[in-house]
């Protein structure tokens, strides 16, 4: 259940309604879920075996957040996201083979191999933002974009996510009030998966909850259970639409844990067992849409199975694409800095081979 | 969205009444040239539109943006929250969905409040993305007014390091108004440093023309001479000047070159004028280590070597707060006499 901190600082219980998407839709809910997960493993496997350059960030248990809260977004609607949110990013239509290829630093990443792993962004093609490392950084950005649909009267909204401990940054401040006295389309997403690299909640802020924070910006705060997506999403759809009709920014706070470390070489030792334990076990967000779309009747075994094999071989499929994409070219590299030498807007080199010095 | 085809009465003037307008004699002062420009671009093309503290009723601090919101509204000039992450985050934000924000910061000490999403974003997103950012951060900076410590800094150096953003810094009304057109045309960020000194204190015929333009990388010898160069920028291009009359009516004739922009640097210009003179003296208002002079310095001596018949010499401030009491700034501070002595030195070589 979704709990709301209204700005008066009531909570009040949220609808639960479920089967909120027709049937297909939520097939394609579990796909996606299914899909992040076993590229969230495979990528780790890979990088273990030393077959994987630069690093990854792992969303694994957070799937709930990141595919509940993407679905919520129409095409032009633009999100905002952090390494950990790659999920998030799926969702919102990224190609998986240019993303494997923007890992193993080809030309046909996202960003042309000038940069690694989940910094990455499709604003011509989807609409997400190119992530950068400096937390928050992108909800003042949101706040740019939202501002210029208000500015513009497009229908548009703009999602930004951050993890719990980016909400103890100043800009995070910055963003949420300025979007409140300008009542901008948008909604703040915080992953709060408990963990900050190393740091728990309890040294990040001292209060229960991130939601709570909203009444002191005068707008809706909501907690929902980054376990459930379709709880994430009904409350993400819910302050969509509320943005999308001139009512403001809402936050919403979707907790999980971050079941793996902070970056691959992170072992996470200081997370406690039991919790760890509690989690996979009680808030998997994958098994547990799983397990009820099989209740519902909306998928069978076969259907599951299928669904993997597929997911699969787009694992595949984006792996072999990704090994075949060629290097940048050496003499691009200082180009593409300034507008005018036109780099972003012609076919890049294509000629810097297939292996790495 | 559409861009209007015409100014609707040209620079100095259009129709609803302005902040501060040109004397009689036609003159602008730099402060006036550059809210011109701000006006035309804002008449020519409505995705331009300005952001930051105490633009919109107040005016801005320093009286540049009186007058821009009774003539384009509150979805054009928009006070903000004192909130410099925001606030360039709300530029680089609405950039990407088309929009061309003109942002105030009240100081340009206060970029270092933004100093992260100007650095971190606005530089290197276009690179990694190939997603353009027309944003243009706009401030007064500079010394020589006793303003201390936080009213004074030249800020160019944090952001020419970091690459991705162009830095002009004009000293005259003129090319105030036709860098500020270019910068707000510019589809690159612009930092663009308007020198508090100069604002009131200079004024000159400035070109009425809708589409008078001075091109941003290009720098301009604004006295000519043969035995010295002094390659500056900012307030320092009138100290200079000042210094250049002094120095002539004692034989020395030093030529003054005004960089205009200070990032990318003219090299071409400059190179030229040390062709002609043989000795380059660098003055600069930032600091004197890793400072614009530095750099200019550096690039002389590495390229305009077999042309050099002196050490290149830098003045500069040393890397220090900039003090208040008058006696503490002006030591500080490169004066018109520091000039003359360090041209003289030079001349003597």
């Amino acid at each position: 259940m979704a709990t709301e901190v209204d700005p008066a600082g009531i909570p009040a219980e949220a609808s639960g309604a479920r089967r909120p998407l027709p049937d297909d839709e939520l097939v394609e809910m579990l796909h996606m879920l299914k899909l992040s997960r076993y590229f969230d493993e495979r990528m780790e496997a890979l990088y273990r075996q030393g077959r994987l350059p630069g690093a990854i960030y792992s969303g694994r248990g957070q799937e709930g957040t990141h595919v509940g809260a993407a679905w919520a977004l129409r095409p032009d609607d633009s999100l905002f996201p952090t390494h950990r949110d790659l999920t998030a990013q799926l969702t919102k239509g990224l190609d998986l083979k240019r993303v494997m290829a923007q890992f193993w630093a080809r030309i046909d990443g996202y960003t042309r191999g000038r940069d690694g792993n989940s910094h990455i962004g499709d604003w011509y093609g989807n609409k997400t933002f190119t992530v950068m490392s400096h937390l928050p950084i992108a909800y003042p950005v949101a706040v740019g974009a939202a501002l210029a649909y208000k500015l513009k009267g497009e229908p548009n909204v703009a999602l930004a996510i951050c993890g719990d401990g980016a909400t103890s940054n100043g800009r995070w401040h910055e963003a949420i009030n300025t979007s409140a006295v300008h009542r901008l389309p948008v909604v703040w997403v915080v992953n709060n998966n408990q963990f900050a690299y190393s740091t728990p909640n309890a040294l990040e802020f001292a209060i229960p909850t991130i939601a709570e924070r909203a009444v002191a910006y005068g707008i809706p705060g909501l907690r929902v259970d980054g376990g459930d997506v379709l709880e994430v999403f009904e409350a993400t759809r819910a302050a969509v639409e509320r943005a999308r009709g001139g009512e403001g920014p809402t936050l919403i706070e979707a907790v999980s844990l971050r079941w793996r470390g902070h970056a691959g070489h992170d072992p996470a030792k200081y997370m406690p067992d039991e919790m760890l334990q509690e989690y996979m076990a009680n808030h998997d967000p994958v098994r547990n849409f799983e397990e009820y779309l099989l209740s519902e009747g909306v998928v069978t075994k076969d259907d599951i199975d299928a669904i993997v094999q597929r997911v699969e071989a787009e694992f595949d499929e984006g792996y072999e694409f990704a090994l075949a994409s060629p290097f940048p070219e050496p003499g691009d590299a200082t180009k593409g800095l300034w507008v005018e030498d036109g780099y972003w807007t012609s076919e890049p080199g294509r000629g810097g081979g297939t292996e790495a010095g | 969205m559409a861009t209007t085809a015409k100014v609707e009465a040209g620079a100095a003037g259009h129709g609803a009444e302005p902040r501060g307008k040109r004397g009689d004699d036609g003159q602008a002062t730099y402060l006036i040239a550059i809210a011109e420009a701000l006006w035309e671009e804002m008449e020519r093309d409505e995705r331009v539109y300005m952001l930051g503290e105490d633009i919109g009723v107040y005016g801005g601090a320093f009286k540049v943006t009186e007058g821009f919101l009774d003539r384009f509204g509150g979805n054009r000039v928009i006070d903000t929250p004192i909130a410099e992450e925001a606030i360039v985050g709300m530029a680089v934000g609405s950039a990407m969905e088309g929009l061309r924000p003109v942002a105030e910061f009240q100081y340009a000490d206060f970029m270092s409040s933004g100093f992260d999403s100007i650095s971190t974003v606005l530089g290197r997103y276009h690179y990694r993305s190939g997603v353009p950012l027309p944003v243009v951060l706009r401030g007064p900076s500079g010394g020589y007014v006793r303003a201390s410590s936080f009213h004074s800094v030249n800020p160019e150096p944090w952001f020419a390091y970091g690459g991705g953003i162009k830095i002009v810094a004009p000293a005259f009304p003129a090319d105030a108004k036709g860098l500020m057109k270019s910068a707000v045309r510019d589809d690159n960020p612009v930092l663009y440093l308007e020198h508090k000194w100069i604002y009131r204190r200079i004024k000159e015929q400035v070109p009425t023309d809708p589409d008078f333009l001075v091109p941003i990388g290009e720098a301009e010898v604004k006295r000519a001479g043969t035995d010295v160069s002094i390659v500056t920028y900012g307030a320092l291009v009138h100290k200079s000047l000042e210094a250049a009359e002094n120095l002539a009516q004692r034989g020395i004739s030093a030529e003054v070159v005004d960089l205009r922009t200070v990032h990318p640097i003219d090299e071409e210009t400059v190179l030229s004028s040390i062709a002609k003179t043989s000795r380059a003296l660098v003055v600069s208002e930032s600091y004197r280590f890793v400072g614009i002079g530095a750099e200019v310095g550096a690039t002389i001596a590495e390229k305009a070597f077999e042309h050099l018949d002196a050490p290149v010499t830098r003045l500069s401030p040393p890397n220090m707060p900039v003090p208040f009491s008058p006696t503490l700034e002006d030591a500080f501070l490169p004066q018109v006499a520091d000039i003359e002595r360090a041209v003289e030195e030079l001349s003597a070589w």
